[in-house]
């Protein structure tokens, strides 16, 4: 199977740092909350992709495995692995 | 080597003014079938990693553009097709099922909560692995009273409401009336926060945890 799209979390001075994308007089949504969001909410096409951190692969999620936030992922393998049980 | 990204789906309607360019300002396109409208852009595929923030935002204007003029169907951003052919089939194939899920949310908006441990008082630093656990306990019984404070709270408002535990809370999804966001706010604003937790509120988003699981996950041949 060929290796997905590598993908590098950036590292965030802070999870619920804020940006300005409202209107005035709305609330300010953070980027954590819009990346979780437009990665991790609504339709999932099938797709091939590892994500890391700080240069680390944490998950490699393959052609037949839904695209997914690490996260998710993780839950998913932890799942998966008690599924399967002990080897 | 360009890919055609799918941004959201929604139900035609002549009003319904478009954005002009979306991720790595590529002109946002229309695709229609039926009633169903999906937008799309042609990228350059893979994305550069280094770039992944600015196209969640470009990505995360395009659907908030329709999402405040209709109810939307927004796919995720790293979710690519082919070409427009696939997506052209795409739409043909699902456009039944969308068009479904948008018009059971068309009045609907989703507005969500977070509950977490308040900054310095998650636990995890303690002198002993007992109290550490003891400490962590507590913080998930208070996460989750509250949680549940909230959910009695919005009762009224909520057409339905999910509450999802995460490794540090609670996360509440509530589907409510487009129009009612402040409310939602001021009902939510009027709860006060114990002591050692802290809140957050965010919406209005799509509806993407009330869409059926046959929108969610539509079988797809040969997508990349």
């Amino acid at each position: 199977m060929a290796r997905g799209h590598r993908i590098r979390l950036l590292p965030m001075p802070n999870d619920f740092q804020s940006i300005t994308l409202s209107e005035p007089g709305e609330d300010e949504v953070s980027l954590l909350e819009i990346i979780d969001h437009v990665l991790n909410a609504g339709v999932v096409i099938h797709g091939s992709l590892v994500i890391s951190l700080a240069g680390v692969d944490l998950v490699y999620v393959g052609v037949n495995v839904v695209l997914t936030s690490v996260e998710t992922a993780l839950r998913n393998l932890r799942s998966a692995e008690e599924k399967r049980g002990p080897q | 080597m360009s890919r055609a990204l799918a941004y959201c789906a929604y139900l035609h309607r002549p009003d319904v003014s478009l954005p002009e360019t979306g991720v790595r300002s590529a002109p946002v396109q229309v695709i229609a079938e039926r009633e169903l409208r999906l937008l799309w852009s042609e990228v350059e595929w893979p994305f550069d990693p280094a770039h992944l923030q600015k196209n969640a935002v470009e990505f995360h204007g395009v659907v908030q553009c329709v999402l405040k003029q209709v109810a939307v169907v927004p796919f995720r951003l790293l979710s690519v097709f082919s070409d427009l052919k696939e997506l052209t089939d795409f739409a043909a194939e699902h456009a039944g099922t969308f068009a479904a899920d948008l018009e059971r949310l068309k009045d609907f908006v989703q507005m969500e909560s977070v509950v977490y441990p308040a900054p310095g008082r998650a636990p995890s630093q303690m002198n002993s692995g007992a109290e550490y656990l003891r400490e962590r306990a507590l913080m998930l019984r208070l996460i989750e009273q509250y949680a549940a404070d909230l959910k009695e709270r919005l009762r009224p408002l909520a057409r339905d409401l999910r509450v999802r535990q995460t490794k540090s809370g609670s996360r509440l999804f509530v589907l409510v009336e487009r129009g009612s966001e402040r409310e939602f706010r001021a009902l939510l604003e009027h709860a006060p926060v114990p002591d050692r937790l802290s809140r957050r509120i965010s919406g209005p988003w799509p509806a993407a945890e009330f869409l059926s699981d046959s929108v969610k996950t539509p079988q797809v041949a040969g997508a990349k």
